[in-house]
């Protein structure tokens, strides 16, 4: 049920196919006021925002062995802002060369009964945490570093535990297939953050 | 005879300038310790030592080049002493000798040290000779190697106190916490809220978590029930049906398990809840079921 590596198809419909570039790394809570600072300085010059997100995935189990996820987030602390459902594709391989993750990546915005809609799809629950954290910004680069709560009971927003002593830094940038120069400007901005954080391309398979 | 005088002279001057410089460092420092002791600091005071060590060295530099040549085959010998000023004597000495008499000579002049500096050291001349070659080879190195030893002791205790201090600062991030985090957000290793420690259910899927289930078909069925009326959390029955569905992580008996219940939540539920006969045999293994959806769904919770 993946889609075939996006480099490989041509570009014949409507839309653009959007590839997710990322970096992660992480940083441990005492040492975040300084990350705070240095993000602050490094990045466009706007109002700290932070954000407080409930993001729930979802699984397709089809025929084929491995499901199909789809990730939906809301907001918890912003009212009236629009779920969010987004897609993404295994990561490419292959390409040592390359300083990031890249994967396909499909974004929309949604209504509130994006949950029940994927229900009647037959999607299911697989697992939901909350984000909760700080969001950068650098050009088209997007930094976001937040701590991930797990959720004890589900649907319960409230009841949560954080499940390392770590925030997750992460950075990524949405841009057309092909342009592979953003993973050299991605990795420039990383050195900066060194030795801080390490940001690098962590393979999840690996961590299975 | 010219040359030799040449030399003589260049070496002297030398020497005279290094002995300036000397004199100069020794007074600032000397200046320093009595002007500002309250102020001083300890790496202010190693300065100093260190200048005047370097210009030490410099000095012995001086007198061992080989242009210099052998100062001690010449000799001084006042040719005129008088308890007159000397302005000459005094302007060249920067005021410290203004007369060249019979009290100043014998200090200036002096070649060997004082009598009982003298005896002192033939004592300890004597002394060395006696213990002989060997055993002062060995005290030799045993001061060698208690002072080596001494030297490893202080320089590992700078490197670990300085670790030490540097360490909490430099532990800014774990690598195990981030992969931890990335393997839950990428596929909730750790989040999902049955899985008892919070990290993989490859270990022992069949053992029961904390308030559910898959302990075995049974089980399986039984929590099916109960989620039958409480519908209203879609959530719990998904839940099991994702944790069947996880990729690789279920041994292969409670697999087939799963197969037989994955037919259609709905289908199972509906059977539980209410005899219906509205429906559908899906696809094995497709969810979705166009015909009993919602409405049934409705219907029963």
């Amino acid at each position: 049920m993946e889609a075939p590596p996006v480099t490989m198809m041509p570009v014949t419909g409507g839309t653009i196919n959007m590839m997710e570039y990322l970096l992660q790394g992480s940083v441990l809570d005492h040492s975040l006021e300084s990350l705070i600072h240095r993000l602050r300085g490094l990045c466009d010059n706007m109002e700290p925002e932070t954000f407080v997100d409930h993001e729930m995935v979802f699984l397709l189990k089809g025929q084929q062995a491995s499901p199909f996820v789809l990730r939906a987030r809301r907001s918890l602390d912003r009212t009236g802002a629009p779920w969010h459902l987004r897609y993404l594709g295994q990561p490419e391989m292959g390409d040592k060369n390359r300083h990031a993750l890249v994967r396909n990546c499909v974004d929309i915005a949604t209504s509130e009964n994006l949950t029940d809609f994927l229900m009647e799809m037959g999607f299911r629950m697989d697992h939901e945490f909350v984000a909760r954290g700080h969001l950068f910004r650098k050009g088209i680069m997007k930094i976001v570093v937040y701590k991930v709560f797990r959720i004890l009971v589900p649907g319960n927003t409230e009841n949560t535990e954080a499940l390392s002593l770590s925030y997750l830094v992460e950075l990524s940038v949405v841009a057309p297939a092909g342009q592979d120069v953003v993973s050299d400007d991605m990795r420039n901005f990383a050195e900066q953050l060194k030795p801080l954080v390490h940001l690098e391309k962590i393979d999840p398979k690996r961590l299975m | 005879m010219q040359r030799e005088e040449k030399q003589l002279e260049a070496s002297l001057d030398a020497l005279l300038s290094q002995v300036a410089d000397l004199k100069n460092s020794l007074g600032s420092f000397i200046y320093k310790l009595e002007n500002e002791y309250d102020r001083l600091t300890w790496p202010s005071v190693l300065d100093s030592f260190a200048l005047l060590s370097g210009q030490l060295n410099t000095l012995n530099k001086v007198l061992k080049h080989e242009k210099t040549p052998l100062f001690r085959n010449q000799v001084i010998i006042p040719l005129v002493l008088s308890p007159d000023r000397d302005e000459d004597l005094m302007r060249q000495t920067e005021g410290r000798v203004p007369v060249f008499s019979h009290e100043v000579v014998p200090d200036h002049l002096r070649t060997k040290p004082d009598p009982e500096v003298e005896e002192q050291e033939k004592q300890l001349t004597t002394d060395a000779a006696r213990i002989g070659a060997d055993a002062a080879q060995k005290q030799i190195q045993s001061l060698n190697k208690m002072c080596s030893n001494l030297l490893e002791k202080i320089n590992k205790e700078e490197r670990e106190s300085e670790s030490g201090g540097l360490r909490p600062n430099k532990q800014t991030f774990n690598p195990a916490d981030t992969n931890a985090l990335v393997a839950a957000v990428a596929f909730g290793k750790g989040l999902s809220n049955w899985r008892p420690s919070g990290s993989s259910g490859p270990s022992q899927p069949g053992q029961p978590g904390a308030g559910t289930v898959l302990a075995g078909a049974s089980g399986l069925q039984q929590v099916q029930m109960a989620g039958a009326p409480s519908q209203q959390q879609p959530m719990l029955s998904g839940v099991q049906m994702a944790q069947a569905g996880q990729p690789g992580k279920m041994p292969s008996g409670i697999k087939t398990n799963i197969k037989s219940a994955s037919m259609h939540p709905y289908q199972r539920l509906e059977e539980a809840s209410v005899a219906s006969d509205s429906f559908i045999s899906p696809a094995p293994g497709y969810l979705y079921s166009p015909t009993s959806g919602p409405h049934g769904r409705l219907n029963n919770s």
